[in-house]
This record gives C-alpha cells, sequence and structure tokens, in this order.
C-alpha cells in the first residue's frame, strides 16, 4: 500500500511539468508583440516602446531560454531580487483585479472550496446512499424517482438550470439573495472578533459560534449549490444504482446470505465496497466536470470565486490571470487523482497488490 | 417423528417459478417454471446426488431448500423444522446448521475479504466465537482443507481455483453444519484437481457424520460419491433410486439415454453397446410439454404421455421412476 502511494507520488512532478510546458506552448501561440500588448493600455506614443517590452522581457529569446525564464523567473543584477518565476509562486500580475494572480486565487480559492464541498458532500453522503437503495428496491418508488430524475439531470445544461433558478427564486419569488453574502454580516466578518480558522465561511461563521452568519451565507449558495451539483447527482445515483444492482447478483451475494449474515450486513459490507470501484472513477472524472461547473455557476450567480474570476479575465483577454488558473486547474487535477488513485487501493486489494 | 428420525431433509412438491414482467406496465406474462413439484428424503449422514443437464433446476432446486429463493409452493422439512414458515431471523440462526458450496470459485468469494475474514464471519455473525478464538478457528479449518495457516492474511486472487473451491469447503465448515449443498462443486475446476476437492469432501463427510446434497452433472462423479441418486429433467425427478441399482438397472428412458452417453474405457465394450441418442432440444422451462415433460424426446412416448403426467411411484423397494411404461423394463 505505502508502496503504491509512492510510486504515484513519484509520478506528480512529471506531470506538473507536463502541465507547464502544454500550458506554456499554448502561450506561444501569440506573437511576442501581441504578447507585451499585455502590459500596454494605450497605443504607445513611442514607436519603440514596443521593442523596448519585448527586449526587457526577453519575448525574442529562443524558446527554452523563455520558458526557463518563465518558470524560475530572473533575478535583478543590482537589487538581487528574484523577479517572476512561476516556481517561487509568482503567477504574474492580473490586469482585471489589479492584483497579483497569486493573491486573487488566494482571495478567491476558499469561496470556491466552500461552495464545492457543499455541493459535493451532500451527494458522497445521500446519493450514494440513494443509488444504492434504488438498487436494491429495484422498481421501487425510490428506484423509479431515482431513475427519473437522473434522465432529466443528466439531460439538462447547467446554464439553463442556473438562469431558470436565477428568473425564479431571486427575479420572482425573491427568496434568495444573490452574491456570497449580505452586507450586515460581511461587516461583522471584518471586525477583529471574527476569527478566520479555515478561510471557508460556512465553517469560521460555526467555529465562531454565529449561526446568523452561517444561514446567511448558506442563503447565498443554496441555488448555486444545486446549480453546481445536480449533474453530480443524476450520473452519481445512475451508476451507484446500475454498479450495485450487478454487484447484487454476484455469488459471493448469495454466499453472504447463506452464511447468514443479516440482510443490512449483506448488502452494507459486502455489496456496497465491491459496488463503490466504477464510483470510486466517476468521483476522478467529475473533479473535471465540477471544475468547468464552477465558472457557469458562479457566473451566473454572481458568486465570487475562482470560475467567476477566470470568466471575467478571459472576457478581457487577460491572458496572464487565465494561464495562472490553468496551471492551478491542473494542479487540482493532478492532486485530484492522486487521491483517487489512493482510493482505488482502499477500495480494491487487487490493485494495491499488483 | 420418531418414525421418520433417520430422515434429515424431507422435500414435499417443491415448486419454484420465476415470473416473467413484460410491457410498460409490467404485467406478469408467464414463469419459468425452474422446479415444478420435486419430492425426496435424504437421510441422515447420506450422500443424495442430483443429477441433470445444465438448466433442468437441479441448482435451484438446491438453492430453494437452503431458503435463498422463495419457494412458490412447496414444503421442505429440515430436522422436523417447517424451513418456510421460519421467521427471517429464526431462518438466519437455522443456517448454522445447513450451508452451501457454490460452483464457481471465482465468483463466490468476496474479492475485497482476506481469507480470515472470509471464513470467519460465519463464526462472527453467530457469536459462535469471538476475538482470538476466530484466528485459531479459522486457522484450524484452513489445516482442515489442507490449506497453509499462513495464507489467512491472503485475498482470493492470490489462489488458484482449486485452493479458492477448498476455501469456499472451510467456509462452509466453519459453523459445523450437519448438511451441505454442494453446487457442482467441482465442475468449474481442472480435471486433476476435482478428485482432490471430492475425496477431500469425503473424508471431512466422515469426520463429521455430514449429509451432502451432491448437484453435479457428470455421472461418473456422482456415481463415486454418491449412495442414492436423483436423475432431474426439466423441473421434475424422473428417478430415484440406490446408486448401483440405478446405474446398473435404470427404468426411465431419460436415465438410460444419460447412462449410455457415458464414455466407457474400453473400446470394445463401448462398441458392443447400445447407444440411445435423443432427438431435438430440451424443451423451452417457460412452456413445458403437457403431461410428461420427457415426451418430446422420449423413444416410447405414447398417446397417455401427452394427457396424463407419469405419477412419481415406487416400483421397486426405494426405487421410484415417474413413467407410464416404466415396468418393460423391469427384469
Amino acid at each position: 500500500m505505502l508502496t503504491y502511494i509512492i510510486r504515484r507520488l513519484l509520478l506528480v512532478p512529471l506531470l506538473l511539468f507536463g502541465v507547464t510546458v502544454l500550458i506554456f506552448a499554448m502561450l506561444q501561440f501569440l506573437t511576442p508583440v501581441e504578447r507585451s500588448a499585455l502590459y500596454v493600455r494605450d497605443i504607445p506614443k513611442n514607436e519603440n516602446a514596443i521593442a523596448g517590452i519585448i527586449k526587457q522581457y526577453g519575448l525574442d529569446r529562443p524558446l527554452y531560454e523563455q520558458y526557463w525564464r518563465w518558470l524560475v523567473g530572473r533575478v535583478d543584477g543590482i537589487t538581487g531580487e528574484r523577479k517572476g518565476g512561476i516556481m517561487f509562486g509568482d503567477f504574474g500580475y492580473s490586469r482585471t483585479a489589479s492584483q497579483p494572480v497569486v493573491d486573487l486565487i488566494r482571495n478567491r480559492f476558499p469561496n470556491t472550496l466552500d461552495l464545492t464541498i457543499w455541493a459535493v458532500a451532500p451527494v458522497i453522503l445521500v446519493g450514494i446512499w440513494l443509488g444504492v437503495q434504488a438498487a436494491v428496491h429495484q422498481n421501487g418508488f425510490i428506484d423509479q424517482a431515482a431513475r427519473m430524475f437522473s434522465i432529466v439531470g443528466t439531460s439538462f445544461p447547467t446554464f439553463v438550470f442556473g438562469l431558470l433558478m436565477l428568473m425564479l427564486f431571486y427575479a420572482n419569488l425573491q427568496w434568495f439573495p444573490p452574491g456570497r453574502i449580505s452586507d450586515w454580516a460581511n461587516q461583522v466578518v471584518f471586525t477583529d472578533d471574527f476569527r478566520h480558522y479555515t478561510n471557508l465561511l460556512t465553517f469560521d461563521s460555526l467555529l465562531n459560534g454565529r449561526l446568523d452568519i452561517f444561514w446567511d451565507a448558506l442563503r447565498h449558495m443554496l441555488m448555486p449549490i444545486l446549480t453546481l451539483s445536480y449533474l453530480s447527482w443524476a450520473t452519481f445515483l445512475r451508476v451507484t444504482r446500475s454498479s450495485m444492482l450487478e454487484t447484487l447478483r454476484m455469488e459471493y451475494v448469495t454466499t453472504a446470505r447463506a452464511k447468514g449474515l443479516p440482510e443490512r450486513d449483506v448488502i452494507f459490507k459486502h455489496a456496497q465496497p465491491n459496488a463503490m470501484i466504477p464510483v470510486v472513477t466517476l468521483a476522478g472524472f467529475s473533479v473535471v466536470s465540477l471544475l468547468g461547473g464552477v465558472v457557469i455557476t458562479e457566473t451566473v450567480f454572481n458568486y465570487p470565486g475562482i470560475g467567476q474570476a477566470a470568466a471575467n479575465a478571459a472576457a478581457q483577454l487577460d491572458v496572464i490571470t487565465v494561464l495562472g488558473f490553468a496551471l492551478f486547474n491542473g494542479f487540482i487535477l493532478i492532486v485530484s487523482n492522486l487521491v483517487v488513485d489512493v482510493l482505488y487501493a482502499v477500495v480494491d486489494p487487487r490493485v494495491r497488490l499488483s | 417423528m420418531s418414525a421418520n428420525n433417520d430422515v434429515l431433509l424431507h422435500v414435499d412438491n417443491l415448486v419454484m417459478h420465476f415470473p416473467i414482467y413484460r410491457g410498460v406496465f409490467q404485467r406478469q406474462v408467464g414463469a419459468v417454471h425452474a422446479v415444478d413439484g420435486v419430492s425426496f428424503d435424504v437421510k441422515r449422514g447420506e450422500t443424495l446426488g442430483l443429477v441433470g443437464e445444465s438448466g433442468c433446476g437441479k441448482s435451484t432446486t438446491g438453492r430453494t431448500i437452503l431458503q435463498l429463493y422463495k419457494a412458490t409452493a412447496g414444503k421442505v422439512l429440515f430436522d422436523g423444522a417447517d424451513l418456510m414458515s421460519l421467521k427471517r431471523e429464526e431462518m438466519r440462526w437455522m443456517r448454522r446448521q445447513m450451508q452451501m458450496i457454490f460452483q464457481d470459485p471465482y465468483a463466490s468469494l468476496n474479492p475485497r475479504m482476506t481469507v480470515a475474514d472470509i471464513v470467519g464471519e460465519p463464526l462472527m455473525v453467530h457469536n459462535a466465537a469471538t476475538g482470538k478464538e476466530i484466528q485459531e478457528r479459522v486457522a484450524h479449518l484452513l489445516e482442515l482443507v489442507n490449506l497453509s495457516p499462513s495464507f489467512a492474511g491472503r485475498y482470493p486472487h492470490e489462489f488458484s481455483g482449486g485452493q479458492r473451491q477448498r476455501i469456499g469447503v472451510a467456509r462452509a465448515l466453519a459453523l459445523q453444519p450437519s448438511f451441505i449443498v454442494c453446487d457442482e462443486p467441482i465442475s468449474a475446476l481442472d480435471v486433476s484437481i476435482q478428485a482432490q476437492v471430492v475425496n477431500l469432501l469425503e473424508e471431512l463427510q466422515e469426520q463429521f457424520n455430514l449429509t451432502y446434497l451432491f448437484i453435479a452433472h457428470d455421472l461418473s462423479m456422482v456415481r463415486h460419491i454418491s449412495k442414492r441418486v436423483a436423475v432431474m429433467y426439466l423441473g421434475v425427478i424422473v428417478e430415484l433410486a440406490e446408486r448401483d441399482e440405478l446405474y446398473s438397472q435404470p427404468l426411465h428412458p431419460y436415465t438410460q439415454a444419460l447412462l449410455s452417453a457415458v464414455p466407457i474405457p474400453d473400446p470394445l465394450a463401448d462398441a458392443r453397446r447400445k447407444r440411445v441418442i435423443l432427438e431435438g432440444d430440451v424443451p423451452s422451462p417457460v412452456n413445458p410439454p403437457s403431461g410428461c415433460r420427457f415426451r418430446t424426446r422420449c423413444p416410447i412416448a405414447d398417446k397417455i404421455c401427452a394427457e396424463t403426467r407419469p405419477e412419481f411411484r415406487q416400483l421397486k423397494p426405494g426405487h421410484f421412476v415417474a413413467c407410464h411404461f416404466a415396468e418393460r423394463f423391469l427384469q
């Protein structure tokens, strides 16, 4: 088990290197002039200004040199200060957000994480359980409802669903407010009394014992959560159900019954863990769709997370910021794949021991 | 019950129909008549062989007896207790007495559990042992089936087919049952390993006074292990007799055809004997033939066979047969 994890960990630097090469290659689709234009706000009066920027930032140097400089930055000859270099956490300056990309991610990511935790946790806790129940009581009420829901769910695009929610519950019924948090709560959050343990607003408000703020944040998040997670509900339900149906027909389930196990143990100790293998695969895939869904959901609901920031940057051709987010997403994907691989080993001894 | 004290299992007119649902409203349009009125006794300490072609309902019979399926009709008395009237929890406790060895050793062991868990779990759920005692019992059981106790921490995929089947045997023995349904326990194994497992089963029977219902399609193997043999065709038992009686003087045309297909390892004797070759296929169990089930392929079928279902009657002491014309074969 340990060697398995170590082997996987050794792959991570290699994957990270691949991600940076890919993203750097994409940047090369822009000519040096276009790239230098990122730093210029108006048409320069001096014709040599652009050429000066190209020379200063080495945009005309060979590719490997540019890549190396992008990776580790360069040391200023006079002050000895290191400038740039993504390895040292300098992802450049975001023009649209008027702050360094790293700070932008640092400010925005906790909001997105907060949202995704609340979107994913119920799916994993309840959705999988529902899928199991649907399979155990095949053709029963839960099963029929779950099947209906997953057909509707998988065939409904996120942005349509989100706009529909927005129209119904925000504009017409005015049940839920848009944004992140109400103004009064925002003022409380930025006082010194409010301690930021995790930077995740819902968890911090609970840890501070402020149920009113927790409730306010949740009210703002409910619609984004639904929009972001209904697709996961649908797919997790369907995959768990079909995998569970298959497992329940396996002979070792009959063996478990013949042993005289209570039916509860037959289902939750023998069948379900074996049925989880495709579900873990799905969990890996759903991280990808979640990262995409976050962009749309946060934009639709004006929720200040990294998805919204990335969409803003893309709309204003802020290449540096978009690249920063691309790198960050790549990093998240690598980490989540690692987690999925380890989960595989937990779920399936054949993976662990081979 | 004093008169029947040597009978461990009494099966009376067991029926198992699997319904078929079709259409938008899932109406029942028919049923697979997997087992259609099967009756027999199994005596304490004996091995009753149950043979028949694949799909004739022998496995379903075994599983229905163990209440792994809910029978459509009939009665199963085990040691005098009516299994079908037992409540779920009572039946669960009854399972200590009756276990099953499955056909496919690759599918019947949970791939996520170690051997120790697989063999020890019955002990745990029935509170038959606790803590360290379980480990000791598991080690002992593994030794019993000629496996090293050091294998206890391994997973099923690390074993060969024969070893897996022996794990299955150890698991079945864990609760010290008195009755074991062996559902084709050797047909998934290599011939060289079949003998190993069969000999093991015989040794264990002697050691623990076990009663077997041995389901198989291999006639020579059944002859080797059984005391009495029942022949099944399309959901019904057509003949039941002591082993030697059945093999030397089969009274049902189907049994005769089956026996004539067993290869004899002597070319001269093989050339001299009469082969009965059956025409056609086994009819569908969804829509079985009227009267005698076997009449569509029977060489001696007559009008009466289509009209009345032949009674399962005792023609000689201990020799039962379901055929209108069985007397013809009496010598």
